[in-house]
């Protein structure tokens, strides 16, 4: 395989990645997903809370968001191509900020509670993800309703 | 930039609706380029040139500042 014929194959295959989106009604299924993780999260919280439970429901909720996030909106035109990348910017960014100012903030929070108890944590893998994905679903919304 | 699209679509006697249905977009896009908050694609401006049997640049006029 010569360089530039190597090279015409990795463009493809990046052509080919572009089109990596769910069909449009994913999006309602994922929806559907995220709420009932959702509720089931909060009444876990408030009457067995059993840590098994909530995990597998965390990752419920997590996958939910990601079949809204990548699944074709009714419309796929330039605009909403356009905007979707603009979320996903926006989403990376506030998801870094979020990983390297979460563990001070929660460090001066326990510490404003209790002195002394503070720790620096690291931010959880869920905490991260649910950040990036509910930044990014509801920045594109917010953006599709301001080119309305 | 700005464009004269809306001058052109009600030539034609067309809606916001119709005219992105004739170019594979939405209606919130169409309204988008109206209003001048969007800038659209090289591709989607020659389809919109067809559509009003116009020059592109005749549809889509540089600024100042451009």
């Amino acid at each position: 395989m010569t360089s530039k014929s190597f090279i015409a194959c990795e463009r493809e295959r990046f052509k080919n990645l572009e089109k990596l989106q769910l069909p449009y009604w994913m999006k309602k299924f994922g929806i559907g997903i995220a709420i009932l993780a959702f509720l089931a999260l909060f009444v876990n919280k408030f009457t067995a809370d059993v840590p098994e439970f909530s995990m597998g429901v965390k990752y419920a909720l997590l996958v939910g968001l990601l079949f809204i996030s990548v699944s074709r909106d009714k419309i796929e035109d330039e605009l909403i191509t356009k905007l979707r990348m603009q979320s996903y910017t926006f989403a990376f960014v506030m998801g870094v900020v979020f990983t390297l100012v979460q563990p001070f903030v929660n460090f001066f929070v326990d510490d404003l509670i209790k002195p002394g108890s503070g720790l620096i944590k690291d931010t959880g893998d869920f905490e991260v993800l649910w950040m990036l994905l509910t930044v990014q679903v509801f920045s594109f919304e917010m953006l599709k309703r301001f080119y309305r | 930039m700005k464009n004269c699209l809306k001058v052109e679509r009600a030539i034609l006697n067309l809606t916001q609706d119709e005219l992105a249905k004739k170019i594979g977009v939405s209606r919130q896009t169409i309204n988008s380029i109206e209003k001048n908050r969007y800038v659209p694609s090289t591709i989607l401006a020659l389809k919109l040139s067809q559509i009003f049997n116009k020059p592109v640049n005749e549809l889509f006029i540089l600024e100042e500042g451009d």
